[in-house]
């Protein structure tokens, strides 16, 4: 008994080395509300790297929400991150930082090493968004929105699910983008944030391969793409019927896509969407028309744009909706064969994409 | 006889001798004053035997209420416990004139129920048996009487129901209350740490109970029930650590309710116990667990005070015990005063004055009040005692100390036997009409 004691007594003694200096209070720490990694055109210094940091109080008021701003040029990213300790009196911790943005420069040139930098670091969490910042990132967190209650809020909130769930917003986390990185036949999509009278307009995408910014999307072919990525999505549907312009609310929407070939053997995309909303604009007396031709009629619309994003990523050599991926479950024939087959099918491979719209309702009672 | 008495009890004032004569027969008459109730002894003794109606030893003879005593040995005793001897015709008889002083007020005040009976055990023994029988009306349930502690010889009462009680049970309380060899014992608490022996136990492994109505339905489950005179307590034993946060009130009450009360309780325990050591190790290793919200207003109103969140725990946690312990033994008159210069004006100062964050004031009083919400006091000491080794451990390795300490007291937990039945048990055998619930393991 006595024997046992001391080897626990002995053992916990021995074990409180292994504390180490993590023990560092809440107060004594310097948030990081977002990160911004630019280009900066000095070929010694590649990287500015730019902290968002929080200044805490105890009051959360609107407007009050405080932040520091901190720049610097280094050699690499993490170069700059520990210079940057000698600027501020506290620990610098990511732990709160939701935001990672990325300079559209740097986005076009090469991101290899920001990523690489976001997926290693232990503070870093992988839930964290990452962003394209137009022009730069450093301009973006400059913006300081008036409303804020805390600093960073407004962004955090665009991103999250809690806030605003605009359609046009797309959001990538680390660990997707790693994904998309690395996983053959799928390839990144970021947002893009760019400045707006003091606040962010966060309603375009960039598309990237492996390496680089590749496309820059407008709002619409964002909401398009986030349409026929994601089921459930408050969203709209518009088109002109007759010269009467519709407008459909979207309250589900879903999207599959097998890849076959067709008749004459040639492989093709069959994507089949489903949507279903209400009419939120139409002309008057809608309610007496036939519904199944306005139907008809904005599905063959929307198939139209559909195919035009579609051909837009093919002409880039993009694939940011997973083709090659679901190419690569589906026909497998050893070893990496099934990849470069659909790299020779993919440049030359046909859409055939259909949509079902069903109108639930008028949005009026009778 | 009263030369003997005499020399045994020398320096007694209280002892009241006489010799008595009326026109048939002349006794000796011993008792001691202030245990005996005057009225009874001259209506019994003084007065039949004065006018001499009938003659006394015959009385004596006849009558129910005056034993013989055989035995020396037994005056002494016998005197002590309220008895008037009587020494008569070359015999010596006893006659009980106990005088027992004790509360009226037979309303539960530890454990209140709702609905429930409001009648308490009392000091007494025998009325406390008389609770008990009236609940426990079976010609099975056995009353053993013993006496415990060599000075104080303390009368206790076993009891249980000889057809559903466990003999392993009966005989390790039998034999263990035969160890027991303490000088002094006056309370439910004291009999309770003889029978632990010398292990030095954290955890209650019985039950200590003023409730008539808990007893009777222990007895019906098997168990053993020990009660004490002078004490209003009686003990339960074995138990499980579902008996301690079980309240009577669960019966009586609708099914949903009672058990999502339960679930309260239990989730209260979990968090008094780890609240503080959860904490300092979110606050001081890994701030990213809290909602950036909270981090952020956690760290504003952190940023005033001067020490490491440890001591600020520690300082808070300190009087917040101070508080507790001040409430119980103060007058009830002071008591409110103690809890609003405790409560209001220490804990807003010392938010104030930057000693504490907000945010620890909230933590202290979650605490303490979870800790008011476990239904059994001696659990609740317990319990009180266990967040510091957890405060200990998340100071020196975080969260991850928190959950060794955990799985650590889940282990002593389940290491516990209460008289050889395991008591961190949670299938419960239902009781039914035969059987109690005493365990699979030990049974078997």
């Amino acid at each position: 008994m006595r024997h046992l004691i001391f080897t626990v007594l002995f053992v916990f003694i021995a074990s409180l080395v292994l504390g180490g200096c993590g023990f560092k209070d809440i107060d004594k720490r310097f948030f990081v509300v977002a990160t911004g990694i630019d280009h900066s055109d000095n070929p010694n210094k590649p990287f500015r790297v730019t902290l968002r940091l929080a200044v805490t109080s105890p009051k959360i008021e609107p407007g009050a929400g405080k932040s520091q701003l901190e720049t610097i040029d280094a050699k690499t990213i993490a170069e700059g991150v520990r210079e940057l300790k000698a600027y501020v009196d506290k620990e610098l911790d990511f732990g709160h930082c939701k935001i990672f943005m990325i300079g559209e420069k740097l986005a076009r040139k090469e991101m290899d090493q920001a990523i690489n930098w976001m997926t290693r670091r232990r503070d870093i969490q992988m839930i964290a968004n990452v962003t394209i910042g137009h022009p730069t990132a450093e301009a973006i967190l400059k913006i300081q929105p008036k409303n804020e209650r805390y600093p960073g809020n407004t962004l955090f909130l665009s991103f999250g699910k809690e806030g605003t769930d605009s359609s046009y917003t797309v959001t990538e986390y680390i660990f997707g983008m790693r994904k998309r990185r690395t996983e053959k036949g799928i390839d990144p999509v970021l947002p893009i944030i760019m400045p707006e009278n003091e606040t962010y307009r966060i309603s375009q995408a960039g598309v990237l391969n492996k390496k680089k910014l590749i496309i820059i999307l407008s709002p619409e072919e964002t909401q398009l793409y986030n349409q026929i990525t994601n089921k459930y999505l408050k969203s709209s549907l518009g088109g002109n019927v007759e010269q009467d312009p519709y407008v459909l609310a979207v309250g589900r929407i879903q999207s599959r896509f097998k890849i076959k070939n067709n008749a004459q053997g040639k492989p093709v995309v069959e994507m089949r969407i489903k949507i279903h909303g209400l009419l939120e604009e139409a002309p008057k007396l809608v309610f007496d028309k036939d519904w199944a031709s306005i139907e008809q009629e904005l599905a063959k619309q929307y198939s139209k744009s559909v195919v035009r994003l579609l051909k837009k990523f093919q002409r880039q050599g993009v694939d940011p909706i997973g083709f090659g991926l679901k190419y690569r479950a589906t026909h497998y024939s050893g070893g990496d064969k099934s990849w470069q087959e659909w790299q020779g099918i993919y440049p030359n491979i046909e859409f055939d994409v259909q949509t079902r719209v069903t109108i639930e309702g008028t949005g009026l009672i009778k | 006889m009263i030369n003997r008495i005499l020399t045994m009890f020398a320096d007694s004032k209280d002892l009241i001798t006489k010799r008595m004569k009326n026109d048939d027969i002349s006794i000796e008459v011993a008792y001691i004053d202030s245990l005996c109730d005057e009225s009874k002894i001259s209506e019994a003794i003084f007065v039949p035997f004065s006018r001499n109606f009938k003659p006394f030893e015959e009385i004596v003879e006849f009558s129910s209420e005056f034993k013989p005593i055989h035995e020396m040995t037994e005056w002494a005793s016998s005197l002590l416990r309220g008895y008037v001897l009587i020494y008569i015709n070359s015999k010596y008889y006893s006659y009980d004139a106990s005088r027992n002083i004790r509360i009226e007020n037979q309303n539960t005040q530890v454990e209140s129920s709702i609905q429930g009976p409001q009648i308490a055990l009392t000091e007494d023994l025998k009325d406390g048996l008389n609770l008990i029988r009236n609940r426990y009306p079976e010609p099975n349930l056995a009353v053993e009487e013993r006496t415990l502690g060599v000075s104080s010889k303390t009368r206790i009462a076993i009891l249980f129901d000889n057809r559903r009680v466990n003999d392993k049970v009966l005989k390790n309380v039998k034999k263990k209350i035969l160890e027991i060899n303490a000088d002094m014992l006056h309370s439910a608490g004291e009999i309770v740490r003889e029978l632990g022996g010398n292990r030095k136990q954290l955890f209650p492994t019985t039950l200590i109970t003023e409730r008539p109505d808990r007893i009777s339905n222990s007895i019906a489950q098997g168990k053993v029930i020990i009660l004490i005179h002078g004490s209003m307590f009686g003990i339960i034993l074995p138990i499980t650590f579902y008996d301690l946060m079980n309240t009577m009130d669960d019966q009586y009450e609708s099914f949903w309710m009672s058990r999502t009360l339960m679930v309260m309780r239990y989730i209260s325990v979990l968090m008094t116990v780890t609240l503080p050591a959860m904490y300092i190790s979110i606050v001081s290793y890994n701030p990213e667990l809290f909602r950036v919200q909270l981090a952020f207003s956690i760290a504003g109103s952190r940023s005033a005070v001067p020490y490491p969140s440890f001591i600020e725990v520690l300082v808070m946690l300190f009087m917040i015990e101070m508080l507790v312990e001040a409430s119980v033994r103060l007058p009830r008159y002071i008591g409110s005063t103690g809890t609003t210069v405790g409560g209001l004006i220490l804990g807003q100062a010392a938010q104030q004055a930057g000693l504490v964050s907000s945010i620890m004031i909230i933590v202290t009083s979650v605490v303490a009040i979870s800790n008011f919400v476990i239904p059994n006091n001696s659990l609740a000491f317990a319990i009180r005692f266990l967040k510091y080794p957890l405060i200990f451990l998340a100071v020196f390795y975080g969260i991850t100390g928190v959950c060794i300490g955990m799985f650590c007291y889940l282990v002593y937990l389940s290491s516990i036997r209460s008289f050889g039945v395991p008591y961190f048990r949670i299938h419960r055998k239902p009781a039914r009409n035969a059987e109690g619930d005493l365990g699979q393991v030990s049974s078997s």
